[in-house]
């Protein structure tokens, strides 16, 4: 059984409200776990805003239904973990491996940023749901 | 996230107060284009209470620098916070985009 410490969950609108309160959600579950180290509060939350961002921005709708977000954040005692889901969305369009853009392009680092920033990234397709899972293993301070 | 900006002598500071994301990017570029066409082309965006910044934030950073340019001037950072050096220097976009300690001392040698 795994031993989880803290956690937060997101469910709503793919729309850039979310964005913030996903964030606010981090913040205070940083509070809940002051043994987290800065580092890793740090690299965690810039993942999973990226990633948040990622759907909002890109995800196209599967049918009628809008594409709902969902964020699930779990802190064990050494691994940080965020299943972050595109909900009623079609397959990922186009390559999901990392650009390396020039360096006056404005856009298409987010993915290579989420690379550098967690240990995994693991996708997964089920139905009309798109899974990014972010994994991060924690220092123990 | 909140702008502001005030015309020194040599340049014009921007402040962004908040989190960089991509909800507040397109506002940054939108005011930083603002300044430019205000008539200075030479923009420090003092990051001292930019407390996040992810890629659409570095995105704006980069096409303001572009626009301050194409204005015949420069766009610098200053007083950036440690997630903010933290994405430049994964990014590598440390090293288009120069960080001062301070806005004064952004172009003090210029």
């Amino acid at each position: 059984m795994t031993d989880v410490l803290a956690s937060r969950s997101f469910r709503g609108p793919a729309a850039e409200d979310a964005v913030e309160s996903v964030h606010n959600d981090l913040d205070s579950l940083w509070l809940d776990v002051p043994f987290v180290q800065d580092m890793d509060q740090m690299t965690f939350t810039t993942a999973v805003i990226e990633s948040v961002s990622n759907i909002i921005q890109h995800a196209e709708p599967a049918g009628d239904e809008p594409v709902e977000l969902g964020v699930d954040i779990t802190v064990q005692p050494t691994l940080l973990q965020a299943r972050v889901s595109a909900y009623h969305a079609q397959p990922p369009f186009g390559p999901m491996e990392p650009a390396v853009p020039g360096e006056d392009s404005e856009s298409g680092r987010g993915l290579a940023l989420i690379e550098a920033l967690v240990t995994t990234v693991t996708f997964e397709r089920q139905e009309s749901t798109n899974t990014w899972v972010l994994s991060r293993t924690s220092s123990q301070g | 996230m909140e702008f502001s900006y005030e015309v020194r002598d040599s340049y014009a500071e921007v402040k962004a107060d908040g989190r960089l994301n991509m909800v507040s990017a397109p506002k940054l570029r939108e005011f930083v284009t603002d300044v430019i066409a205000g008539g200075s082309n030479r923009i420090v965006v003092n990051l001292e209470k930019t407390a996040f910044m992810d890629s659409s934030g570095l995105g704006a950073l980069i096409g303001c620098l572009k626009a301050a340019r194409q204005a015949g001037g420069d766009l610098r950072i200053a007083a950036v916070q440690p997630q903010v050096k933290m994405v430049l220097q994964l990014t590598s976009m440390d090293k288009v985009l120069t960080a001062y300690p301070s806005a004064d001392e952004a172009f003090s040698n210029d």
